[in-house]
C-alpha cells in the first residue's frame, strides 16, 4: 500500500509507459552507504556507463563518475540519480549497440539507486509523524469567526482559495500556506467585523413595515403579483425611499399552505435586495419546505450590507424589495399567460400543485432587541465601563476575549502586552470604542488565533486538555470548541469524559460539517461543480441537482455514523438517502419533498453503493459521457488506497491507423489501447475497474444501451460491463463490482477509510511510521464489525490523535 | 494665466518640496513636460499570460493544416493560419517563437509543467519546491516605483496544488504567490477609493505597524518552543508579517498620492460581477484590469493564468463548454489529432487568440510620451505543452517592447538546445533589469533585438 498518494489526472486514452519507481518500501533500511556503492555499484558504472558519461565524454550533459552519492543533502544529485533510475527502467540505457547490463547488474544498480532516492525523498518529505502547526482553512476560519463573534458575515470573501494537498485534503498543515496577501485580508476582515460588532453612539432609527399584500404591479419578468403563490406568482414588498442602508433586519412571513396529494411540498423562497446593475439582483435566504397547511410564521434575519442594495436615486426600479415565492416545480409544462380585465398578466390555477397563501410580510430595519446590541455587550460587558478605571476594565475584557480567541488560558504577560498596545494607540484613536475595535482586530491576526498551535519541541508529547478540545472541535465541527468543551478542558476533565463528549459532539448539528467536509475531500465530490453537463445529451439536467447529488453521499455517511452502522454499507447496502429531485433523477417513485430520507432499494435499481452515487459518477465523467479511466483511477485511489502511478512525461498519444477507431465504443478503444505493450503496462491494471460501471451514464443514470458514433450518425448498442479484473477475477457490471469490493476487498476499503480519516483528523499526510497505528485501528475496526461511530472513537483515542 | 500652469509636473513639484517619491507615471504629465524624460523614468513593463494543455498542431501537410497553431513559413516570410489569424493586425508588434521549452520541464510529467512556465525549475511528485519566477525578478527590481509591485491573476485564484498550481508567480523562496480571481476584489484593491478618511487610514497603518512589531517580538519566545516543522510554518507567518510591515511603509508613502482616476469609459467597460461561469466576459475583464493597472502605472508587472492543467479541479475546465464547445478543455486538447478534433481545438485556440488580441488592442490604443503602452511593455503569451502532454516546443508569442529595442514581425524557430530561460534573460534586460542569467539560461535570445 502507499501512504503518499500521487495525484493523478485521468488522461483519456493517451496513457502509456509507466515509470515504476521501484519498490518503495524496500530501501527504507538501506543507508546511502558509500562502501556498498564503491564495492558493488561503482564497478558497474565504470564498466558500462562512464565511457560516455565520464571524464572524457558527457553525453547528454550527464557525468556519473563524479556524481555525489549524498542524495539527502544534494538535491541536484538526487534529481540526476532519479533520472538514471528512469532511463534504466525504461531500458533506454545502455543504448542499443552498447554492451547490455546483465540482469544481475541491472538489479544491483536499480536497487541501489531506488533505495537511495527513496530514502532521500523520505528525509525531505516527512514530518516525523508529527502534526504540523496548521492554519485554519477558509471554512474553519469562517465558522470560527462567526462562533467567536456571533456575527453572521462573509468572513472568507477576500481570502484566496486554500491549497489542496496531493492526497486531496484541504486541511493539510503543510499545504496551507500563509502569505502577505492572506495576512492583509485577515487584518482587513477582522477590522470589518469589529466595526460591526462594537457599536458607537445612539441606537439607529428603526424601520417597521407590514405588507398585507404585494404592493408592486409593474415589475420585471412575467410573474403575476399575488398573495396566493403557485409556480408563476410572486409577492413583492417594496420600500421606495424610506429604508435603512445597513444594520440588522428581520423579515417575518405569515402564511398558510394548500398541500396536494402525489406531489411535493411548497417551497418558500424569501429574497431581499434589488440592484439591477449587477448579475445578482437579490440574495435569497435558504429555502424552507412547508409541510403543513396550518397558518405559520417564519422569521429571516440578516445584515443589509450582505445583500445587493439598490443605489439610491438610480435605476428604473428604485427601492429595496422583499420578494416571496413558492419555487416548487414539478417540471410539468407551464400554463400559458392570460390577461385580466386591467391588462395585467395572470395565470390559470394549477390544481395539481401545492400553493402558499401569504397572510402578511413584515420588514423591520435596525431590528435590535437592545442597544448596544447583544454581540457588543458580550465583549464590552457592563459597557461602557465609565465607572471603572479604564485600563483595568480593558485588561479584563481583553483577557476574556483572548481566552476564547486563543482557545486556551492566557498568561498575564500576554494580556499585558495587548493592554499596553491598547494604551499605545489610545491617544491616536478618537474614541474608546474605536480603540477597542483595533485592539481586538489585532488579536484576530495572531498566530495563536489563526493557527492550531501546539508548542512542542523535538520530543513528542501528549497534547494538553485544551489542545485536545481544539483538535476535537476542528475534527468534528470545523470550528472552535464550544463552552462546554473548554470548561471540561480547563477543569482537566475532558479526557476522562472523552467518549461521552465525542458522542455529544457527533449528535450535534455541527457534526454535519464533518460528514460533508470529510466525504467531499476523501471522495473529491466537489469536482462536480467543474463538470459542465452536456445540454444536448442531458437536456433536463438542472445544475441545482449537483448539490443534491453530493448530499446523497454526505447523508449516507452521516446516517451510518449517527446510527453506528457498518461502514461497509458505503460499498453495498440495501438503501440509500434520497430526496424528491434526486429520486426523480434516478427514477425512484414515491419520494416527495426536499428532505433526505432512507429509501429501500430493490435490486433492479442497481443502486446502494457510493459507486452508484451520481456525485461520484458525474465527477468522474466528461459531462457528456462516462470516463471509465477516470472512474477506475478513482476506485483504485479512493476506495482501495492503491493509486496507479501518474502518467509519465511526454506521453505519446494514440495515433490509430484504423480509421474506424473513433467510432468504436470506449471499451473497444481501450482494448486496442491495451494491445500496445507500452500502454498495457499500466492500463491492464486500471481500465476494468471503470468499465464495470459503464451502465451508468455521465450523470449517474442507469442505461442498458450506449451511444456509438458512426460517421455523422449514431446508433445504440448494448452496454458490455462484464470485465476481468487484474488478477483474473471476473465481475459482472456494477452489481458484481459492488459485491466484490464489499466482500473480497473489504479490508482494503477499510484501510483506505481509516487512512483518510486519520489524514483528515490530523491535518497531515500519513507516513510509513504511522502504519502500525493504522493496522492497530484496522484490527479493532474489523472486530467491531466496521461500525463507523466506533471508528471515529478509535481514531480520537489513538496515540496519533493524542500526541503532538 | 497660461493654460499650462495647472498641469503640474508633480514629480518636479514634490521633489522640489523635498519629498522624494517614486510617482506613477501619468499620461497627462507628458504633455507638459518640457524636459526630455530620462530613460529610466519611462515605465517598462512585463506581463505574462498562460494557458494549459498546449495547442493543436496538425501537420503542415495534413488536411487540417489551417488549424495548426504555428504559422506557415519562417522569419519575416510567414503566414498565420486560421488559428492565429486574428493576430495579423499586430503582426509588426509581435514575434512568434517556436522550438523553445524548459529543459527541466521536458523531464517532468506531461501535465506538471504549468508551475514552472515562468521559473524553469524541476518539480515532480516528490520535489515540489519551485524557484523564483521571472515576473518576480522584475518586480523586485522595479516594484517600488509603483503602488503595487505586481498584479498576479488567475481563474481559480489562490495557489492551488503543487504541479497543478493556480498561480504563475513565485517569490525568491520559491513560494507561490496567491493569485487574485475576483474582479471586484481586484478593482477595489487597485482602484477603489480605500478608506475615504486618510487620517483614519494613516491611524490604522500606524497601529498595524506597532502591532506587527509586537508580533515579531513575541514570536521569538514562541519560536523557541516549537519543533522544526512548526518553526517552518511560523517562519512563513513571520515572513508574511514582515512583508506587510514593508507594505505599511510603502502604503504610507502612497497615501499622499490619490488613487488613480479612471475615465468614465474605462469604468463602464468593466464587468466586475463577471465570473468563471461566463468565460468570454471574465477573461476580457481580467485583461481590462491588467490594462488599467498598466495605464495608471499602478504596477509594471503582471501575470495571468487563464487556464491550467488541473483538469476538473479547475474552474476553467469547463470554459470551452460554456463558450459553446462540446468538450472540456482537457478532452478538446486530447482530440487534436483526431479527424474532427483538429478544427475544434483550432477554433478554441483561436478563441483564446482573439481575447489576447483584445488585450493587445487595449495596450496599443493608449499612447504614452513615446509609443503606446504596448510599445513600452513586454507581453508573453503561451503554454508549457506544445500539444497536450508534450513538454517541448512551447507555443509562445512575445509582443510589444519595441521602445526598448525588440524587433518583431517574425516567426523565429529555435532548436531545443536553446532553453526558454534565455528568453527571460532578454526580457529582463530589455525591461531595464540587469540580468546575466536566469535559472538554466545559457545566454540571450539576441535574435529578438535590434543589434
Amino acid at each position: 500500500m502507499s501512504f503518499q498518494h500521487d495525484r493523478y489526472t485521468g488522461c483519456s486514452l493517451a496513457l502509456c509507459l509507466s515509470i515504476v519507481v521501484g519498490s518503495w518500501l524496500s530501501g527504507v533500511h538501506a543507508v546511502a552507504d558509500e562502501t556498498q556503492f564503491d564495492r558493488e555499484v561503482l564497478p558497474i558504472l565504470k564498466s558500462h556507463c562512464v565511457r560516455c558519461h565520464g571524464a572524457e565524454k558527457q553525453e547528454g550533459g550527464v557525468r556519473l563518475d563524479t556524481l555525489s552519492v549524498n542524495l539527502v543533502d544534494d538535491r541536484a544529485a538526487l534529481e540526476q540519480w532519479h533520472e538514471v533510475l528512469n532511463v534504466l527502467q525504461k531500458s533506454e540505457m545502455p543504448p542499443e549497440g552498447e554492451m547490455p547490463l546483465s540482469s544481475q547488474q541491472l538489479q544491483t544498480l536499480t536497487d541501489w539507486v531506488s533505495s537511495s532516492v527513496h530514502q532521500a525523498l523520505e528525509a525531505r518529505r516527512q514530518t516525523d509523524g508529527r502534526v504540523v502547526m496548521r492554519r485554519l482553512n477558509r471554512f474553519e476560519y469562517q465558522n470560527t469567526m462567526r462562533d467567536l463573534l456571533g456575527l453572521d458575515m462573509d468572513y472568507s470573501r477576500d481570502l484566496p482559495p486554500d491549497a489542496v494537498s496531493s492526497d486531496g485534503f484541504q486541511n493539510n498543515g503543510r499545504s496551507l500556506q500563509m502569505s502577505s496577501l492572506q495576512f492583509e485580508y485577515y487584518l482587513a476582515t477582522a477590522r470589518r467585523a469589529m466595526d460591526r460588532v462594537i457599536v458607537r453612539g445612539e441606537q439607529p432609527r428603526k424601520f417597521d413595515y407590514v405588507f398585507p399584500e404585494s404592493n408592486v404591479d409593474e415589475w420585471l419578468g412575467d410573474a403575476q403579483r399575488s398573495n396566493r403563490l403557485g409556480r408563476r406568482q410572486e409577492f413583492l414588498a417594496k420600500m421606495v425611499n424610506d429604508y435603512p442602508d445597513d444594520g440588522d433586519f428581520l423579515v417575518r412571513v405569515r402564511l398558510s399552505a394548500e398541500l396536494k396529494p402525489e406531489t411535493g411540498y411548497p417551497l418558500l423562497e424569501v429574497s431581499v435586495g434589488y440592484r439591477p446593475d449587477t448579475e445578482i439582483l437579490m440574495q435569497e435566504f435558504e429555502l424552507v419546505e412547508i409541510t403543513s397547511s396550518d397558518s405559520q410564521t417564519f422569521e429571516f434575519r440578516g445584515r443589509l450590507e450582505n445583500f445587493p442594495l439598490p443605489v439610491r436615486g438610480q435605476g428604473k426600479y428604485p427601492g429595496l424589495v422583499v420578494r416571496v415565492r413558492n419555487v416548487y416545480d414539478d417540471k410539468s409544462p407551464l400554463p400559458a399567460a392570460q390577461k385580466d380585465d386591467k391588462g395585467r398578466t395572470v395565470y390559470p390555477d394549477e390544481p395539481h400543485l401545492p400553493t402558499l397563501t401569504i397572510e402578511s410580510v413584515e420588514f423591520h430595519g435596525n431590528a435590535y432587541d437592545q442597544w448596544p446590541p447583544e454581540l457588543h455587550r458580550r465583549i464590552l460587558y457592563d459597557s461602557p465601563g465609565v465607572d471603572r478605571e479604564e485600563i483595568a476594565y480593558v485588561t479584563e475584557l481583553l483577557r476574556r476575549f483572548m481566552t476564547r480567541a486563543f482557545r486556551r488560558t492566557v498568561e498575564d504577560a500576554e494580556v499585558a502586552r495587548f493592554a499596553a498596545f491598547y494604551q499605545s494607540i489610545r491617544a491616536e484613536f478618537p474614541s474608546f470604542e474605536e480603540t477597542i475595535r483595533e485592539a481586538l482586530a489585532m488579536i484576530l491576526v495572531q498566530p495563536d488565533f489563526l493557527f492550531l498551535l501546539e508548542p512542542a519541541g523535538e520530543e513528542k508529547r501528549t497534547i494538553s486538555e485544551q489542545e485536545l478540545a481544539s483538535r476535537l472541535s476542528y475534527f468534528l465541527w470545523s470550528t472552535m470548541p464550544d463552552d462546554r468543551l473548554l470548561e471540561l478542558a480547563n477543569a482537566g476533565t475532558l479526557r476522562e469524559n472523552l467518549d461521552g463528549e465525542v458522542d455529544r459532539m457527533l449528535a450535534d448539528r455541527r457534526a454535519q460539517r464533518f460528514s460533508e467536509q470529510f466525504t467531499d475531500q476523501w471522495l473529491s465530490l466537489n469536482v462536480v461543480d467543474n463538470i459542465a453537463v452536456n445540454r444536448e445529451r442531458y437536456p433536463d439536467f438542472d445544475d441545482r441537482l449537483k448539490s443534491d447529488l453530493c448530499d446523497e453521499t454526505h447523508q449516507m455517511f452521516e446516517v451510518l455514523l449517527r446510527e453506528n452502522q457498518s461502514a461497509i454499507q458505503l460499498l453495498s447496502s440495501d438503501f440509500t438517502m434520497l430526496n424528491e429531485p434526486l429520486a426523480k433523477h434516478y427514477g425512484v417513485p414515491g419520494v416527495l419533498g426536499r428532505s433526505f430520507r432512507r429509501v429501500a432499494l430493490p435490486a433492479e435499481l442497481h443502486r446502494g453503493s457510493i459507486l452508484s452515487h451520481g456525485s461520484v459518477l458525474l465527477s468522474n465523467s466528461t459531462g457528456a459521457d462516462s470516463h471509465p479511466v477516470r472512474r477506475a483511477v478513482w476506485i483504485r485511489d479512493r476506495i482501495l488506497n492503491d493509486p496507479p502511478a501518474p502518467p509519465p512525461p511526454n506521453v505519446p498519444t494514440l495515433e490509430e491507423a484504423n480509421p474506424e477507431f473513433h467510432q468504436l465504443s470506449v471499451r473497444e478503444q481501450l482494448e486496442i489501447h491495451r494491445s500496445r505493450e507500452s500502454c498495457n503496462n499500466c492500463h491492464r491494471n486500471i481500465d476494468a475497474w471503470g468499465i464495470a460501471l459503464e451502465n451508468f451514464d455521465a450523470v449517474g443514470r442507469w442505461r442498458s444501451e450506449i451511444q456509438r458514433r458512426t460517421g455523422d450518425n449514431s446508433e445504440m448498442r448494448p452496454v458490455d460491463a462484464v470485465v476481468e479484473l487484474p488478477g483474473g477475477r471476473q465481475v459482472i457490471g456494477a452489481d458484481g463490482l459492488r459485491a466484490y469490493l464489499a466482500g473480497d476487498r473489504r479490508q482494503d476499503f477499510a484501510r483506505s477509510l481509516i487512512s483518510r480519516l486519520f489524514t483528515y483528523a490530523l491535518g497531515r499526510s500519513l507516513e510509513l511510521s504511522d502504519q502500525d497505528a493504522v493496522d492497530d485501528v484496522l484490527n479493532q475496526f474489523t472486530q467491531d464489525d466496521y461500525r463507523l461511530k466506533g471508528l471515529v472513537h478509535k481514531v480520537i483515542g489513538s496515540d496519533l490523535f493524542q500526541t503532538k | 494665466m497660461s493654460e499650462k500652469s495647472w498641469h503640474l509636473d508633480r514629480r518636479a513639484f514634490l521633489m522640489g518640496s523635498g519629498i522624494s517619491l517614486g510617482l506613477p507615471w501619468m499620461e497627462c504629465m507628458a504633455r507638459d513636460n518640457d524636459q526630455p524624460v530620462r530613460q529610466d523614468q519611462k515605465p517598462r513593463r512585463i506581463c505574462a499570460m498562460y494557458f494549459g494543455f498546449g495547442v493543436g498542431l496538425p501537420g503542415e501537410d495534413s488536411p487540417h493544416a489551417q488549424w495548426r497553431w504555428f504559422p506557415k513559413g519562417e522569419g519575416r516570410e510567414f503566414q498565420f493560419t486560421e488559428t492565429l489569424k486574428p493576430l495579423d493586425v499586430h503582426r509588426e508588434k509581435l514575434t512568434v517563437l517556436g522550438g523553445l521549452s524548459h529543459p527541466n520541464g521536458r523531464r517532468m510529467g506531461g501535465h506538471d509543467t504549468g508551475d514552472t512556465f515562468l521559473t524553469g525549475a524541476f518539480l515532480n511528485n516528490k520535489f515540489l519546491v519551485n524557484t523564483i519566477s521571472v515576473d518576480q525578478v522584475a518586480a523586485k527590481s522595479v516594484g517600488d516605483q509603483t503602488r503595487f509591485s505586481s498584479l498576479v491573476l488567475s481563474t481559480d485564484g489562490g495557489v492551488g496544488e503543487p504541479t497543478r498550481s493556480s498561480t504563475l508567480s513565485y517569490n525568491d523562496k520559491g513560494r507561490p504567490l496567491p493569485a487574485l480571481h475576483q474582479p471586484q476584489q481586484i478593482f477595489d484593491r487597485f482602484f477603489g477609493t480605500g478608506d475615504a478618511d486618510t487620517i483614519a487610514e494613516r491611524r490604522k497603518l500606524k497601529s498595524a505597524s506597532s502591532m506587527l512589531d509586537l508580533v515579531l517580538e513575541d514570536s521569538r519566545s514562541l519560536r523557541n518552543r516549537l519543533g522544526n516543522q512548526d518553526r517552518e510554518k511560523l517562519d512563513e507567518y513571520l515572513a508574511s508579517v514582515r512583508q506587510i510591515e514593508l507594505g505599511v511603509e510603502r502604503s504610507q508613502r502612497w497615501l499622499e498620492i490619490p488613487r488613480p482616476e479612471l475615465r468614465d469609459e474605462e469604468r463602464t467597460m468593466l464587468h466586475l460581477d463577471s465570473d468563471d461561469e461566463a468565460p468570454l466576459q471574465f477573461i476580457r475583464t481580467m485583461y481590462d484590469l491588467m490594462y488599467l493597472a498598466f495605464r495608471t502605472d499602478s504596477t509594471r508587472v503582471a501575470t495571468y493564468q487563464i487556464t491550467n492543467m488541473a483538469d476538473c479541479s479547475s474552474k476553467a475546465a469547463k470554459f470551452p463548454q460554456l463558450q459553446g464547445f462540446k468538450d472540456s478543455l482537457h478532452t478538446l486538447a486530447h482530440d487534436w489529432d483526431k479527424p474532427e478534433g483538429a478544427e475544434k481545438l483550432g477554433r478554441w485556440d483561436r478563441f483564446m487568440a482573439e481575447q489576447f488580441v483584445y488585450f493587445l488592442n487595449r495596450l496599443d490604443s493608449a499612447q504614452e510620451e513615446s509609443g503606446s503602452i504596448l510599445d513600452n511593455s513586454m507581453v508573453l503569451y503561451g503554454s508549457s505543452n506544445s500539444v497536450t502532454h508534450d513538454n517541448s516546443n512551447y507555443p509562445l508569442i512575445l509582443a510589444g517592447g519595441s521602445e526598448f529595442g525588440l524587433k518583431h514581425g517574425r516567426y523565429l524557430k529555435f532548436s531545443d538546445q536553446v532553453p526558454m530561460s534565455n528568453l527571460f534573460v532578454t526580457m529582463l534586460n530589455s525591461a531595464g533589469v540587469p540580468c546575466a542569467s536566469f535559472a538554466d539560461s545559457t545566454g540571450e535570445l539576441t535574435e529578438l533585438k535590434f543589434q
